[in-house]
């Protein structure tokens, strides 16, 4: 506060800071408890003794025990793990390189790069699904994990490319010029200079692919093929045609799992001493 | 070492020269490198997104034989079924459903940012962060937890019964007002986050000389704050707009058979239908509707750029 404001206007600012926006804060307090009430419902019945998904009767683990027993679900896990891992390494790379690439390259390719990687962004899952399953199809390729695969693959890089391309502007070229002033080629000056100054964003949009891709459904459901299926397809029957607590069990074990890597993902930029984890995902 | 030697990249000029003028002008074989950094995800992109959509196109005018395959065509039949009843009302919905949702959407999230960005002093981001992650929880297992939080016995309609707000017969699941709560929850956050950031932007003064002008907390909001952030408001009813549009999940848990969405049409001509080509007829439909909203989004905002920087 301003010492020399005169005395009326720093009681009015004093009174100013005091007043609450009461309507406001209502409104947040009650969109906090609906958020995660859902969230915290099945978390509670994952646990739950009895087959009842509505009535709590006592503690216990049998709903995780039945899904360590599934060899369905446990399939599915490995599915969903293994398609994550890939989708991840492959749209990294694709992207990053296409970010370091748009970035630089002021031609006409960077321009129809630029424009191409922008439309996933803006397209529905369901348009991709559709246009990813017609492809395969058309191409006679069977259905399994591969073509799930390629589909998390092209709709991950440009997630990839969005967060890495304002890092690598961010950059400044000075840098890596004066590393091949130096000696380096461009190549080393990219392999020994922004590379690693790009890797916490990097690492950040890497466990961000792995758990959207792995919490995935609407790509999965169009692309998978009959058996194994990824673990959010499993789910989607098993609420879609009767559920079984077990699947509160897998959603809570899920939910662990992507909360823990979002938290990763927001917290390695602040690891390497960085502000701002969370314009990671304004995408600012 | 490697270093101290200097592959040179630029053609083969004399070695002599003085390594400095290398910097005004980037060398052909320098600037080649970024595109070959380009070229793969290019090429990726252009085969399995573009091609892919080009193939729903063409479909889209396409028959299908005996077997329930499909195959190219020249048949505007799949289009013209569009404009049947049965699948325009349905389109008409997915529409109005979209849109209310982006509504709803705004209502919530204005007061929420809000409250986050202006009033919640060093709380701030972990509240922000609070917000974003349960939104990266798988979306099934979300919108499985809401369809039992509003279902017919569940809590909120027990405690909505005993306060006397809601009837015995009061229904949320299953009518188009669940379907909507769907999707409002499964997308508010899209709004949320860039509303939030066209406030953390907004100059707080200028709501200092609202109040400083006689203006009441609601006028000063409606006229001060609002435009302030209109920007932010367009961008986050774009982005909840879209994939409620497209949604399939919402309808399917939270709707009964005349809450169906398009995204709902398009799944059963794919998988119990088998009609791929009118499926993909569909799509460009949905499409259609997106790039619509899309552009008339992107001029709007151009123009009030222009505006602004005027």
């Amino acid at each position: 506060m301003n010492p020399t404001a005169p005395a009326p206007l720093r009681a009015r600012r004093r009174r100013d800071q005091r007043r609450r926006p009461v309507f406001a804060i209502a409104v947040t307090v009650v969109f906090f408890v609906l958020l995660y009430l859902p969230i915290a419902m099945v978390v509670l019945f994952s646990f739950n003794a009895q087959k009842s998904l509505t009535v709590f009767k006592g503690f216990s683990l049998r709903w995780y025990e039945a899904f360590f027993h599934d060899n369905v679900l446990l399939g599915s896990l490995g599915m969903s793990l293994e398609v994550s891992l890939v989708a991840m390494v492959g749209s990294v790379v694709l992207g990053v390189a296409l970010a370091l690439g748009l970035v630089r390259n002021k031609g006409r390719l960077g321009t129809y790069a630029g424009l191409i990687m922008m439309v996933p962004l803006i397209t529905p899952e369901i348009v991709t699904g559709v246009a990813s399953l017609l492809l395969f199809k058309g191409l006679g390729i069977t259905l399994n994990s591969g073509t799930v695969m390629i589909a998390e693959i092209t709709f991950s890089i440009s997630y990839v490319t969005v967060i890495l391309r304002s890092r690598v502007a961010a950059l400044n070229p000075e840098v890596e010029e004066a590393a091949m002033d130096l000696g380096a080629t461009r190549w080393q000056a990219l392999r020994l200079v922004t590379l690693p100054a790009l890797l916490p964003a990097i690492l950040a949009s890497a466990v961000l692919i792995f758990a959207l891709v792995f919490d995935d459904f609407v790509l999965a459901y169009f692309t998978t093929g009959v058996d194994p299926q990824p673990l959010a397809v499993r789910i989607y029957s098993a609420i879609r045609f009767g559920v079984e607590p077990t699947i509160n069990a897998v959603g809570t074990m899920m939910l662990a799992g992507s909360i823990t890597l979002i938290g990763l993902a927001l917290a390695i930029p602040r690891l390497f001493g960085r502000r701002g984890g969370l314009d990671l995902i304004s995408g600012e | 070492m490697a270093l101290r030697t200097p592959v040179r990249t630029d053609g083969p000029s004399d070695s002599r020269t003085v390594r400095r003028d290398r910097r005004p002008r980037p060398s052909a074989a320098g600037a080649r490198i970024w595109t070959w950094l380009t070229l793969p995800g290019t090429v990726w992109m252009s085969v399995f997104f573009i091609a892919s959509l080009l193939l729903v196109a063409a479909i889209s005018f396409g028959t299908t034989d005996e077997l329930g395959d499909p195959r190219f065509g020249t048949n505007l039949g799949n289009l013209k079924a569009l404009a049947d009843p049965a699948y325009r009302d349905v389109m008409l919905r997915s529409l109005g459903y979209a849109l209310l949702t982006s509504v709803i959407c705004l209502l919530i999230a204005y007061p929420v940012a809000y409250a986050v960005a202006l009033h919640a002093g060093r709380f701030k981001n972990a509240l922000i962060a609070a917000i974003v992650v349960p939104f990266f929880a798988n979306y099934l297992v979300r919108m499985y937890g809401w369809s039992v939080l509003l279902s017919d016995d569940g809590p909120v309609l027990r405690m909505l019964r005993a306060v006397g707000l809601a009837g015995a017969h009061t229904k949320i699941l299953n009518t188009g007002f669940g379907v909507i709560a769907g999707l409002v929850y499964g997308f508010v956050v899209f709004m949320i986050i860039p509303l939030y950031a066209a406030m953390e932007r907004m100059d707080t003064s200028l709501i200092e000389a609202g109040r400083d002008l006689y203006g009441g907390p609601l006028r000063t909001f409606l006229f001060v704050t609002v435009p302030a952030t209109r920007q932010g408001a367009g961008a986050g009813v774009v982005l909840v707009f879209l994939p409620a549009m497209g949604d399939f999940v919402s309808a399917q848990f939270m709707g009964g058979p005349n809450q169906i969405m398009i995204g709902n049409l398009i799944q059963d001509k794919f998988f119990e239908g088998q009609d791929w080509p009118l499926g993909s007829a569909l799509t460009m439909a949905l499409m259609a509707v997106l790039l619509i909203a899309m552009f008339g989004y992107l001029r709007r905002a151009r123009k009030d750029e222009a505006e602004a920087t005027r």
